[in-house]
């Protein structure tokens, strides 16, 4: 019972990890790029929600729906803003880049909101689910985080396998000068690409915090580098394989975080993916990049 | 149809193309060929877009393309097959003539069916994940995906290139079937021998300068021209 409880919780928390780490794979898989500043767009989506509906009270629909597009506007503005004048630079430019973004969003929410952390109210107020007498008690947020992801995670699958833009998106990612010849305009794929990511990071956000109350502006930093690790673990570019890692590295935290000692679990996370690099280097899920003469 | 006026491409620091001018009219099989390295593949990424020209101009059907971006330049009707086929090897072969046809407001089933004629092989392997097909078939499916946006002139980039002989035989009879079909056709071959025999007029590049000029059959006659590039 023990078990299950760990594996629930794990589940959980990795849900929310994948739905992080999608929008990494496919801002690296689309843009080339890692967006060490997407992290932080989870805490920026987890004070527009408190702003809105915890500080001026409007219901919780109106401050996911603020969070949302908020994040996704702000995705853009990154973007266009941070990232497009780099296009064609090398890689570590790019790179120290997205850390100087995350910076500036840290030290932006830091000077507007404090550095006290809030605390951030859930967005079920009812009593967690007691099952078999009390022997296995589960949240309502992790219930309502697993379905969420599923469903978020099941649609973004067919949008990228189904619709013409998602198609466009995977033409882009595997030849991108090929997928201009074809009439595609690169630009604003990477901006949609910028734009569903930030979106998925604002979901994740609201789920988070919602499990885990306490915002700070540093509560995005921590779930992002475990997304990215997760990213990595799954192979990165890879979109099964987010979902996947993201999931498997909750359940690995949860249970390390139970069986062995909560101060190693995060030790123990970052170890099983040391070791899955030198097994497999292109992760779980990841294909073989293909060298093009 | 395509006029292409005194061109310089750099790549960096390296002057790839000097002062390239060449043209295509409608209804035509125009030919560039010339040894590795000559310029002949950055001639036709500079006409689709990919690659900026410092100087010079570009105009496609009378109006200059020069600001136009590769994408909108699909839509005008320019397509390209590029060197290397560069299909998307993780799709399947029904996808990617689907991102063929990415611009096109025509109705694709259309379409589909006119490239599934064209190559039957690609019909037989529709729902196959691209990576998987042999050489010539991956040719075939980038020809027809690039036929997929109803182009007005298509470019092809060595479309023989790592082909068997048989199958580049077979590669140059749809060239000729899809010339004979109304498309205006701007080629790039190496395998100058084969490229000149279709072609209405070459222009020969050397060292990223076009340095003869003329129709196909005064070119496959000249002397110069069979030392250098027929093999005899």
């Amino acid at each position: 019972m023990q078990f299950l409880s760990f594996l629930i919780s794990g589940l959980s928390l990795g849900s929310v990890y994948a739905l992080i780490a999608l929008g990494y794979t496919m801002v690296y898989g689309i843009a080339k790029m890692l967006n060490f500043a997407h992290g932080d767009v989870i805490m920026v989506g987890a004070y527009l929600i408190y702003v809105v509906s915890t500080m001026q009270g409007l219901p919780i629909w109106v401050g996911f729906l603020a969070s949302v597009v908020g994040c996704t506007v702000l995705g853009m503005v990154i973007e266009r803003l941070a990232y497009k004048p780099l296009r064609g630079a090398q890689s570590l430019a790019v790179l120290i880049t997205a850390i100087g973004v995350s910076y500036f969003l840290q030290n932006a929410a830091l000077l507007i909101f404090g550095s006290s952390p809030k605390s951030f109210t859930s967005v079920i107020s009812k009593k967690p689910l007691s099952l078999f007498d009390g022997a296995l008690v589960i949240s309502w947020e992790a219930i309502l985080t697993m379905i969420v992801s599923i469903f978020i995670m099941i649609a973004l699958t067919v949008f990228i396998n189904k619709s013409k833009q998602g198609k466009a998106m995977r033409a882009v990612s595997e030849d991108r000068d090929a997928a201009q010849l074809m009439g595609i305009n690169v630009n604003r794929t990477i901006t949609l690409t910028f734009a569903i990511g930030s979106a998925l990071a604002a979901v994740a956000g609201i789920l988070l915090c919602s499990s885990y109350p306490t915002l700070t502006p540093y509560t995005g930093a921590m779930p992002g580098i475990k997304a990215f690790t997760a990213a990595v673990f799954g192979g990165i570019g890879s979109i099964p394989g987010a979902m996947l890692g993201g999931v498997l590295i909750g359940i690995i935290q949860m249970l390390a975080n139970g069986y062995i000692s909560t101060q190693l679990s995060d030790a123990i996370v970052f170890a099983v993916l040391i070791i899955v690099l030198l097994v497999k280097p292109t992760g779980l899920l990841g294909k073989k990049i293909n060298e093009k003469v | 149809m395509l006029k292409v006026d005194n061109i310089n491409v750099y790549y960096g620091n390296i002057h790839a193309i000097k002062d390239v001018s060449f043209e295509v009219h409608d209804g035509e099989i125009v030919a560039l060929i010339g040894a590795n390295g000559a310029g002949k593949s950055t001639s036709l990424k500079t006409v689709s877009g990919l690659l900026p020209s410092r100087t010079g101009s570009i105009s496609f059907l009378g109006s200059p393309i020069d600001r136009v971006p590769a994408h909108k330049r699909v839509a005008m009707g320019l397509s390209q097959v590029p060197e290397g086929r560069r299909i998307f090897l993780q799709m399947t072969v029904l996808e990617n003539l689907q991102m063929g046809a990415f611009t096109s407001k025509a109705d694709t089933k259309a379409d589909l069916e006119k490239v599934f004629e064209q190559f039957p092989r690609l019909l037989e392997r529709k729902n196959q994940i691209a990576g998987t097909l042999s050489g010539g078939e991956q040719q075939m499916l980038a020809m027809g995906r690039a036929l997929m946006s109803r182009p007005k002139l298509l470019m092809l980039d060595e479309p023989s290139m790592g082909l068997a002989p048989i199958l580049v035989e077979q590669i140059f009879e749809i060239i000729k079937s899809l010339h004979k079909a109304g498309t205006t056709i701007l080629l790039v071959e190496q395998n100058a021998e084969m490229a000149l025999k279709i072609a209405d007029r070459a222009y020969v590049l050397e060292s990223g300068r076009i340095t003869v000029s003329g129709t196909g059959k005064e070119l496959a006659a000249s002397d110069r021209i069979k030392k250098a590039y027929l093999g005899g």
